[in-house]
């Protein structure tokens, strides 16, 4: 062999040694998976430390009109490094947000994003961000969870897009309450076996690889501050009473029909969700609206109204179980908020009633074998043993809510329980319809703990187990929660809730009426009739045995006011309570998507995309993927650390030598067997 | 066909088998020095273990290192046991010489979660065999010893976990990746074993008989 052919062999033996490298056989494995292992780093030292280009703000703008709200959330991906960024970030929405609409600013045009099938909305996103134009994809990780991409961001550049959504705000415990989530706490997915020394088949390695859904996107959860702003323009249709923020300082400034709220922004912590609040001035009981939107013969209906006060009577005796969340997401003001809540909710015990305690992290443990009657001793005993909870461990809720859900039940007494937990989960469908099948004549009422509990998760609970939900954010609000969890406990205010529409026509309710109400809990109906109507609607129940009615006439309100969306979002959300409580998927499916593309809504099955026409980047790589970091919750559970990464590319390494030993011996083959008159000696 | 063009489809599969192969011998050698390294790189860190007990000072195994030798971890006992070194901060780079103590955790044996990670194909290869009641040993550079016994076993994904630093009992965390198999060295999940520190038990020589 002569020398030019060596020197050629030995380029090409380079040059496929790059192109299988395994950082790249790594990254295409993973996409998003490991910043670090993206192909800008193949090329730099592999100990450089890595130095994050993106940089992301954001700011909401939120409109209060009456009972609804329309928050727009504005994120600005800002690229400070020398190459082209791929800019991804986590974040939590509100629960029942109905997020319908995503603009993608350049420069001063803006270009408006579609509902399209996930998959396809994928497809368009990668196509464009493959041939360099500007891109940007919404989409639902989990209920009150999404991501936003946005691809082919120019170095020193700033890309900006705009997520909408619309919310109703219902009438809860006296007050008005507007929830702006910022931070997330890290959902904890048990799935691992306990007994873990068992060696797993690879085949069982695989499925729960699936379960525990490697495609989703991780969060990256940083306990730093996000820069983020807020204003609000309340115009709540009546005269404001008392407005405050819970957790943030904010400058307020009267406006001619409400106030505007500001947050300022620089320093404000992120590290909690943002929650204000309001009442009206008059101190009397909120009569309740009624209005209507007409769209092309249909109208859309949104009853809302609080359910009535009822006084204080003898309430039957009861029997409550606490059960306790002591796992490691605890950690900090989580843990003492949730002992003062539990010693407070034993306090308010009768001397007729029984109790037990549940505590739970990776395993779970009770105070007694069945439940006590209320004496003296017992109290210690609990005082005792909630003194002694500390958070530590994983979030394992399976155990104890069945053990829960399944001790026998006196029918003399009243059934409860009282589930404290921020619900940093990530097995919720599982949970939920765990509770739906075994609520039976019990009733269930969650407690949120922390900064940032996982206001889906406790919402969804608290309605599959037929009850109510109350979220403690501080220490000092503990008192007054527990007071309106009490007050609700004491007995359903409203049952048989039935309505009668104009006309009695019949009507597609977004969700089923609720089977038990409490006091202090709202009542909001979503409604969609045939027809244009008009006129009042007639709700009634029964309170104490006895009859209640309450009239509403319809008011009409324009076509932004998206109340065919809010029935859409809430007609989803049934749909897919019915899909985890095993209804059929496909069929289920079909209908939520078909409502999401009719309605423009983010589901689970649905994505908003954008993509420009213009190419901005005409060669060259479209970057690394960078994920901004979301703030993590206030408190002492963040003194954690991370995973390194622990294997070797020697089996990669190994598997592409074999390979190319293999490759060579085929052409080396393929050549012998060349008929030999075509063959000549080297 | 003519000769020409055969003999040009001739040399192009030559040199394509002689790039492959060279090819192919390129990445065995750096997959095979993968292990080689490690093996390596402890016998050089056990001297310098020694070195730091005879000097009573702080020795880099070798000269341009930046790391040093914070423990000698045993897991297992009598014959089926493996001792390691530890070395401080979880680079990459410390990764392919031995098990690493994150720096951000507390020193092995203190009040705390101590966290140990280590590859899963080369030093942390053995973990495979962790069972609860296994023993875990820890000498620490002044020589005291600190046994841990292995509680829990489990598999977690390490985009949606943690480690917990501040617990209320010594513990000792040992990671590694998982499946201990796969070929994917990027995978998501990890296999982590939890083990406790003994109490201390009361000194022998402080029982004495008394006639």
């Amino acid at each position: 062999m002569n020398l030019r052919s060596f020197l050629v062999s030995l380029l090409w033996a380079l040059l496929l040694v790059v192109c299988i490298s395994p950082q790249r056989l790594v990254f295409a494995a993973n996409a998003i998976e490991d910043t670090p292992s993206g192909t800008l780093y193949l090329r730099r030292s592999a100990q450089e430390p890595v130095t994050e280009a993106l940089r992301l703000a954001t700011r909401m703008q939120v409109q209060v009109t009456g009972n609804v709200a329309r928050v727009h959330v504005q994120q600005e991906f800002s690229n400070t490094g020398e190459d082209w960024v791929e800019g991804l970030y986590v974040f939590p929405l509100s629960k029942d947000g109905a997020v319908d609409e995503l603009l993608m600013r350049i420069g001063e045009r803006t270009i408006r994003g579609e509902v399209q099938e996930k998959a396809k909305a994928q497809a368009l996103y990668n196509d464009a961000r493959a041939e360099g134009r500007r891109a940007s994809i919404v989409e639902q990780e989990r209920p009150n969870l999404f991501t936003s991409a946005v691809a082919n961001i120019a170095p020193h550049t700033t890309a900006t897009i705009e997520i909408t959504y619309l919310e109703t705000l219902p009438f809860r415990d006296g007050r008005y309450t507007l929830n702006l989530p910022l931070a997330i706490t890290p959902r904890y997915t048990p799935g691992a076996p306990q007994d873990a020394t068992a060696e797993m088949p690879a085949a069982t390695a695989a499925i729960m690889n699936a379960a525990l859904g490697t495609s989703a996107t991780p969060e990256k959860v940083k306990a730093a501050r996000q820069r983020v702003s807020i204003e609000i323009d309340l115009e709540p249709g009546f005269a404001l009473g008392e407005v405050s923020s819970l957790h943030h300082a904010v400058e307020t400034q009267s406006a001619p029909s409400g106030k505007r709220v500001l947050l300022h922004t620089d320093d404000a912590p992120a590290d909690r969700d943002f929650e204000l609040t309001w009442t009206q001035a008059a101190e009397k009981e909120v009569a309740g609206a009624a209005f209507a939107e007409r769209i092309g013969g249909e109208t859309f209906a949104l009853l809302m109204l609080s359910t009535p006060q009822q006084l204080d009577e003898a309430v039957p005796p009861r029997e409550v179980t606490f059960i306790i969340d002591t796992s490691g997401s605890m950690q900090g003001p989580s843990i003492e908020q949730a002992r003062a809540a539990l010693s407070m909710g034993i306090d308010r015990l009768k001397q007729s009633d029984r109790f037990n305690v549940i505590r739970f992290a990776s395993d779970y443990s009770k105070l007694f074998s069945s439940p006590q009657p209320v004496t003296d001793k017992s109290r210690a005993l609990a005082s005792g043993f909630v003194a002694g909870l500390s958070a530590n461990g994983g979030t394992e809720m399976r155990a104890p809510l069945e053990t829960a859900l399944s001790s026998p039940s006196d029918p003399e007494l009243l059934q409860q329980i009282i589930f404290i937990t921020d619900g940093s989960v990530g097995n919720e469908a599982e949970l939920i319809k765990l509770i739906h099948d075994r609520i039976g004549e019990k009733r269930l009422f969650t407690v949120g703990i922390g900064a940032a509990p996982n206001a889906y998760f406790l919402g969804e609970a608290a309605i599959a187990g037929r009850g109510s939900y109350t979220f403690i954010a501080e220490r000092d609000q503990v008192g007054a929660r527990m007071r309106d969890l009490f007050a609700k406990l004491e007995h359903p205010a409203l049952i048989d809730l039935k309505v009668q529409w104009p006309g009695g026509m019949g009507v597609d309710l977004a969700a089923p009426l609720p089977m038990d109400l409490y006091s202090g809990d709202p009542i909001v109906v979503l409604a969609r009739m045939p027809q244009i109507a008009s006129g009042e609607v007639v709700l009634s129940g029964l309170v104490r045995g006895t009859r209640w009615t309450q009239r509403l006439p319809l008011t009409s309100v324009g076509e932004a006011s998206g109340l065919s969306k809010l029935w859409a979002r809430e007609r989803i959300g049934t749909l897919s309570r019915q899909m985890h409580f095993g209804g059929d998927a496909e069929p289920l499916k079909a209908a939520i998507v078909d409502l999401a593309l009719t309605y423009h809504l983010v589901t689970d099955f649905t994505s908003l995309v954008a993509v420009d026409d213009e190419v901005v980047r005409s060669a060259g790589s479209p970057g690394h993927v960078e994920q901004a970091a979301t703030s993590a919750p206030v408190g002492g559970a963040w003194a954690t650390v991370g995973f390194a990464k622990t294997a070797t590319d020697a089996e990669v390494w190994l598997c592409a030598g074999l390979v190319c030993l293999g490759l060579s011996l085929l052409l080396t083959y393929t050549r012998f067997r060349r008929p030999a008159g075509e063959r000549r000696p080297a | 066909m003519s000769g020409g063009a055969s003999r040009r489809v001739d040399s192009l599969l030559k040199a394509a088998a002689i790039a492959a192969f060279a090819a192919g011998v390129t990445c065995l050698a750096a997959g095979a020095w993968i292990p080689i390294k490690a093996w390596a790189a402890q016998l050089l860190i056990d001297a310098a273990w020694r070195r730091e007990h005879a000097l009573s000072q702080i020795a880099a195994p070798w000269p341009w290192a930046d790391t040093r030798p914070v423990a000698k971890l045993t897991v297992g006992e009598g014959t089926a046991a493996t001792t390691l070194i530890v070395l401080e901060g979880s680079s990459g780079r410390n990764l392919a010489f031995g098990p690493v103590h994150d720096a951000a955790s507390v020193a092995p044996g203190a009040l705390g979660n101590s966290v140990i990670e280590g590859h899963r194909d080369t030093h942390f290869k053995m973990l495979r065999a962790s069972k609860p009641g296994n023993r875990v040993t820890i000498e620490a550079l002044d020589g005291s010893q600190s046994v841990f016994v292995v509680t829990d076993v489990r598999i977690v994904d390490s985009r949606r976990t943690r480690i917990v630093l501040d617990t209320d009992a010594a513990l000792l965390t040992l990671v590694t990746c998982y499946p201990f198999d796969a070929i994917n060295p990027g995978g998501p999940l990890r296999w982590i074993v939890t083990a406790e520190r003994l109490r201390p038990k009361p000194a022998l020589a402080s029982i004495r008989r008394i006639n």
